[in-house]
């Protein structure tokens, strides 16, 4: 009997464990995270968004308000692959908030649900945690956007269990949409196949492999690093015997040495958008991609 | 007020103590860019501890640039009348080299804005305690000796401890913040022609700091830059509005 009792009484306290009110807070890193996880947690979620979209991803200028957000989130989700790694370490430790440390079920780091690109073989020795862990770009692929998808519909499900019919519902919803769309993107960008092309920082490589395009160079010597008057001319020689059709500039890096080559050497300087927000027209993750494409094909 | 902004506001407090006794200090002594040339030197020792030792003793060398900035400034001073354009070379020099060497160095450039461009929003308690009492030992050491010290002793005072300071201050709370805080409550302080000047550079200082933490919070401002543009401009309202205190004090008359 008094087994019974204390059984029953343990069964009530799984049973009553809190689960996490509705709305759940999500703090997203970046705008295209925070479009991802209001479609698929469509009202059930709050979502704060960290970075700007028209800012360079590696930095942000920190806010008040973000330790307040962070600090009452039940979960953080960030891109990862070390583009965070100059601002979140810091931000993650003033908030000062258990349920969102890495390990925990309220911390989502998408880049561990995709495969990188440019993982570098070996790794030289380096501070602890800046080991480089390859392209962390990897967002700009449409096809890992339904990965992303999938990951952030099962930790949703998993924080609030009984709402995991509605966050399905909400993916396949987006699943369809989505796969709609990356037959007509694959369309359109047949005719750009294997078309050379240059970018001014190692942005859109995942785009570029998705589609067939050739990666000839970059106009940074090495990612972060301004452009060099040695490697412009090295650049500039190469594509003299081997042209290229486009530059590619973000919003955010200046882009005087691009201008400088697509004057020169006669190619399109395009500026793609890095992620939702970088230009107006991209004002979440259907119309990002969208806006790529018709910015190529035009 | 939530606790967010306390550990900022306390930093901006512990900042402003030792930082109001080299604020007066340089402005008297017209080296008041001393301290982004030293900060800059700093940073160039931090950028070859990343290029050559991938971070390893990036205090030490740090300092000991920061030092060695502190020495070149303490010798031009005493040597040229312009001294003001050469410390403005030690920090063009210190700026261009922290580029030439982190242009060598992969991802250089994220690990040194990781390891250097702190925010004061984001300073730890713990880093707090530690700059206060390395810093309460330095006030303690200047009060002591340096009304007494002579000649080159009382200059090498001055300076490992102004480089000492800056060197941590800059690592805390970003370059801008350091120099809002050396300057702009010193400046206004020797304006004011009653009381001891570095109390007064604490009361407006203290003030400021406060309103700006208030106005951080209540409009979602950034932190450091909502410090940086209060100071600057109360102090550019005073010079702009309050008579100087040499133009009163003395007029012109006077001598004819």
């Amino acid at each position: 009997m008094r087994h019974a009792v204390v059984g029953l009484f343990l069964l009530w306290a799984i049973a009553a464990e809190p689960a996490i009110a509705r709305p759940l807070h999500v703090v997203a890193a970046y705008p295209y995270i925070e479009d991802l996880v209001e479609t698929i947690g469509g009202e059930n979620v709050r979502v704060f968004c960290l970075a700007r979209g028209d800012y360079n991803p590696h930095v942000i200028i920190p806010r008040p308000s973000f330790i307040a957000k962070v600090r009452r989130a039940d979960l953080l989700v960030i891109s990862g692959a070390q583009l965070e790694i100059g601002w979140l370490p810091p931000l993650l430790r003033q908030a000062n908030n258990p349920a969102v440390q890495p390990g925990e079920q309220g911390f989502l780091d998408l880049s561990r649900s995709v495969t990188l690109i440019d993982v570098p073989a070996s790794v030289s020795r380096e501070l602890g945690d800046v080991h480089p862990e390859g392209n962390p770009h990897y967002y700009l692929d449409p096809e890992n956007i339904l990965l992303l998808a999938r990951t952030v519909t099962d930790r949703l499900s998993r924080l609030d269990p009984d709402g995991a019919w509605y966050y399905e519902g909400k993916y396949e919803a987006f699943a369809t949409l989505w796969r709609a769309k990356l037959v007509e993107w694959s369309h359109d960008m047949l005719p750009l196949k294997e078309t050379r092309v240059v970018e001014y920082h190692k942005n859109y490589d995942y785009f570029l492999r998705r589609y067939g395009l050739v990666l000839a160079g970059t106009v940074e010597p090495l990612p972060g690093i301004p452009p060099t008057s040695k490697h412009i001319e090295q650049l500039e020689r190469m594509l003299k015997t081997e042209p290229a059709r486009f530059i590619l500039q973000d919003v955010y890096n200046p882009d005087d040495a691009s201008r400088h080559l697509a004057g020169k050497l006669g190619m399109i300087l395009v500026f793609l958008p890095h992620d939702v927000g970088a230009v107006r027209e991209a004002s979440d993750l259907v119309s990002l991609f969208d806006e790529m494409v018709r910015r190529l094909t035009q | 007020m939530s606790d967010i902004l306390v550990t900022a506001f306390l930093l901006s407090l512990v900042l402003l103590g030792i930082h109001s006794f080299f604020g007066i200090e340089i402005i008297r002594r017209g080296i008041i860019f001393t301290d982004l040339a030293i900060g800059q030197m700093a940073a160039l020792g931090a950028a070859a501890s990343i290029l050559f030792l991938d971070g390893e003793y990036l205090d030490l060398l740090a300092l000991t640039f920061a030092l060695a900035g502190g020495a070149i400034v303490a010798v031009a001073a005493r040597r040229t009348e312009t001294h003001e354009a050469f410390i403005g070379l030690l920090y063009a020099f210190g700026f261009s080299g922290v580029f030439i060497l982190l242009s060598k160095s992969y991802h250089g450039m994220e690990m040194f804005q990781k390891l250097m461009a702190s925010d004061i929003l984001f300073t730890p308690m713990s880093d707090l305690i530690q700059a206060a009492v390395v810093y309460a030992v330095l006030g303690a050491a200047l009060l002591l000796f340096y009304r007494r010290a002579r000649g080159l002793l009382k200059e090498a005072l001055f300076f490992v401890t102004f480089a000492v300071t800056v060197t941590i201050a800059v690592r805390l709370a970003g370059v801008l913040v350091v120099f809002a805080l050396l300057v702009a409550p010193a400046l206004t302080a020797l304006r004011i022609r009653r009381g001891i000047p570095i109390v007064n550079a604490w009361i407006i200082g203290t003030l400021v700091n406060l309103i700006s933490i208030l106005l951080s919070y209540n409009l979602d401002f950034p932190t450091g830059y909502t410090l940086v543009f209060s100071h600057a401009t109360l102090a550019l309202a005073i010079a702009l509005f309050v008579p100087s205190k040499k133009s009163t004090a003395e007029p012109v008359q006077k001598r004819t």
